[in-house]
């Protein structure tokens, strides 16, 4: 399905949100014309289009929608002594903050920033932006979500994060005071509680309106093939069509953008609700629309399209239950399957040692500091992190690439010299890897490198890094077997312990504590 | 006789339509930007939009994936590593310096990385990364980009000629 699922959206948001949002989905229009979507501008439009609701209608929708309530939630309560420990503490919102940015919500969520009189989304696209969501859901119902989202949505990709009390209640405060917006229900009559009726027209018009077309609400059957079916449109007469009113040339072009634009223009009584296309987009699903031109001819041709594998990863026992937790898949791929946010893991095993990995999980640092989008803090337990880290180790291995194959012991400090050497001198490889603060930042830091490379991984990639990861950029070079001895006995020998970061909540509430002391 | 009239119609019609043409023809600068394969800006002002053939729009496929980290001051993933490297290498755009190199020696240090040359080693050698294709492309892009313009060294005139 297209959108959310709204079984249980009663919970979540109040009628008048529901009101405004089917009245004017997202989308406003200042006093300037300009299109903005929760006050900023954005060339992206909401996939909600604009249903053209009379006020009775939004309010049986809302109605219907806010009694959707199939699974309340239990509330879950904060530890109280958290509460009263933070809940006047002056730094409350911006350790909420600062916990919010630590645990790397942004990577998949953006917020709007206004920076010198310029607003923009800064984040990831892969959940919703949440610059006014404060305003939007229910505190309680945040509070419930983010410590069990699967549980209000099955299917949703975020991760479920292993929360204390005390960053749950930080994290939820300042969402609720700082992500909202006081106006963005101006306008939106006092809708009281819904009355049967009510309730029962927006059960009728979401069916009829083709909402159960995108959205799920459990127990409700949508009716198949809601609209029209448009296989062989692009081979309609224009005598075949109606052009109703409208003042517009009477061919097929015209009528598909006509009907896209403004669906009412041709046809008054239309059901298809009101998008806003870019002018791109527009022409882009004319084109696809005048292409369909019905049921294609069998012919030969057909055999020449070689359907494409499909990737598959099926993980099973412990490392599935924790892979899935964590929906590590959003973000990367393992063995062709998954996103492409973050490196693919597939050769993960011959790549890392088992020991950063657990590190790194735990404490995920960035190895590429310019970077935005970092994976999340997920404050993983021991348990998984090791979980994770075993099954790599021993699973997701290149053949090129045996961990065991080279002995690190090998290594002599004549080795690490000349390795240095060539390193600094020669291949000049600081031009794109730091090392101890100087260097440049196209390719990861290297720090750390003999505590979180395999010596097999460091040769095979020295030999020919695209035989390990295709697409990378890390120019092939042609060493000598002795060279790339001496550049992996050089690396090795670089170590730098990742410190767990001293979160800022202790270093905070130790400050209070000692300020309470004096 | 019966033939003459229709064809001298004719030719008038010709002509007609050919000076009319001629008259209301718009600037063939549009007609540009549609033949060309891709487009760049041209990095000293944004509003001059350079067109590019199909062999330099593959060098400019190229240049932004392996190139454009030290060769430009503005990379995809933000900001450039230009300036942590000493000597500081030139930007693709820089015409005072790489409009004197030739072909040939553009050619030679992307294959053969810059100490082969006497230049920097923190250039890479892409000989075994890139085609030859890729880098002809590459060089084909730079001089498309160069600011000032690139003229490509004539060849030798003939020195005998009578004109």
């Amino acid at each position: 399905m297209l959108g959310p699922d709204l079984t249980n959206v009663g919970i979540k948001v109040s009628r008048e949100w529901i009101y405004k949002w089917l009245k004017e989905p997202r989308t406003i229009v200042d006093k300037d014309g300009n299109v903005t979507v929760n006050g900023y501008e954005t060339e992206d439009e909401p996939r909600m289009p604009k249903f053209r609701l009379t006020e009775t209608e939004l309010r049986g929708l809302s109605a219907y929608l806010s009694v959707q309530k199939a699974r309340p939630i239990v509330p879950y309560k904060i530890d109280a002594r958290v509460v009263s420990a933070w809940s006047k503490n002056p730094e409350l919102i911006s350790q909420g903050e600062l916990r919010f940015r630590q645990m790397f919500c942004s990577t998949c969520h953006s917020l709007a920033v206004t920076r010198a009189g310029e607003t923009k989304l800064i984040g990831g696209d892969i959940g919703p932006e949440l610059t006014k969501v404060g305003s939007k859901v229910n505190p309680e119902w945040l509070i419930s979500w983010l410590r069990d989202p699967q549980g209000y949505l099955a299917h949703t990709k975020m991760p479920r994060y292993g929360w204390s009390d005390e960053d749950l209640y930080k994290v939820t405060q300042y969402i609720d005071t700082k992500l909202t917006d006081s106006d963005l229900l101006t306008g939106v009559p006092q809708l009281g509680q819904p009355s049967q009726d009510e309730v029962q027209l927006g059960h009728r018009l979401f069916l009829e309106k083709g909402c159960a077309s995108c959205h799920i609400i459990e127990g409700l059957n949508p009716q198949k093939d809601f609209g029209p079916d448009l296989s062989a449109l692009g081979g309609k007469n224009a005598s075949e069509l109606e052009f109703g009113s409208a003042k517009i040339p009477h061919n097929l072009v015209a009528y598909i953008q006509a009907k896209l634009q403004d669906p009412g223009s041709v046809n008054p009584a239309a059901r298809m609700p009101q998008y806003n296309w870019n002018p791109a987009d527009l022409d882009a699903i004319t084109t696809a629309l005048l292409s369909m031109k019905g049921a294609p001819p069998t012919s030969a041709l057909q055999n020449l399209v070689v359907p494409r594998e499909e990737a598959g990863f099926h993980p099973t026992g412990s490392f599935a239950e924790v892979y899935e937790r964590y929906k590590c898949y959003t973000c990367h791929k393992f063995n062709g399957y998954g996103g492409s946010l973050a490196p693919d893991l597939t050769y993960e095993g011959s790549r890392a040692q088992r020991e950063w990995i657990v590190d790194f999980l735990k404490n995920p640092q960035t190895l590429r500091p310019t970077l935005i989008l970092r994976m999340p803090q997920f404050n993983m337990s021991d348990k998984d992190a090791t979980t994770l880290a075993d099954y790599m180790t021993l699973v997701l291995q290149h053949p090129d690439a045996n961990p065991t194959s080279v002995d690190a012991r090998q290594f002599t400090p004549a080795m690490v010299t000349l390795g240095k050497q060539l390193y600094e001198v020669k291949y000049q490889c600081q031009s794109c890897h730091t090392i101890g603060g100087t260097g440049g930042y196209v390719g990861p830091n290297l720090n750390n490198a003999g505590g979180w490379l395999t010596p097999a991984w460091v040769e095979a990639w020295l030999k020919n890094p695209q035989a390990l990861v295709s697409d990378t950029i890390e120019p092939r070079r042609n060493f000598t077997d002795a060279e790339i001895k001496a550049l992996t006995a050089y690396l090795m020998t670089l170590r730098q312990s990742i410190k767990p970061q001293k979160s800022a909540s202790v270093t905070a509430s130790l400050t209070t504590a000692l300020g309470a002391v004096r | 006789m019966k033939l003459r009239t229709p064809i001298i119609a004719l030719f008038l019609i010709f002509f007609c339509v050919a000076s009319g043409c001629r008259k209301h023809a718009e600037p063939a600068k549009a007609d540009l930007l549609l033949k060309a394969y891709d487009t760049e800006a041209d990095w000293s002002d944004a509003q001059h939009i350079i067109s590019l053939s199909y062999q330099q729009a593959q060098g400019k496929r190229v240049f932004y994936r392996h190139c454009v980290w030290c060769h430009a001051d503005a990379t995809p993933a933000g900001p450039s590593n230009r300036s942590n490297l000493t000597p500081v290498p030139p930007l693709l755009n820089d015409g005072a310096t790489l409009n004197a190199e030739s072909d040939e020696f553009m050619r030679n240090i992307i294959t053969l990385g810059g100490s082969a040359l006497g230049k920097s080693a923190m250039m890479p050698p892409y000989g075994r990364m890139l085609t030859a294709e890729e880098i002809r492309s590459v060089i084909a892009f730079t001089r498309a980009i160069a600011q000032p313009s690139y003229q490509p060294p004539g060849r030798p005139g003939s020195q005998y000629s009578s004109k």
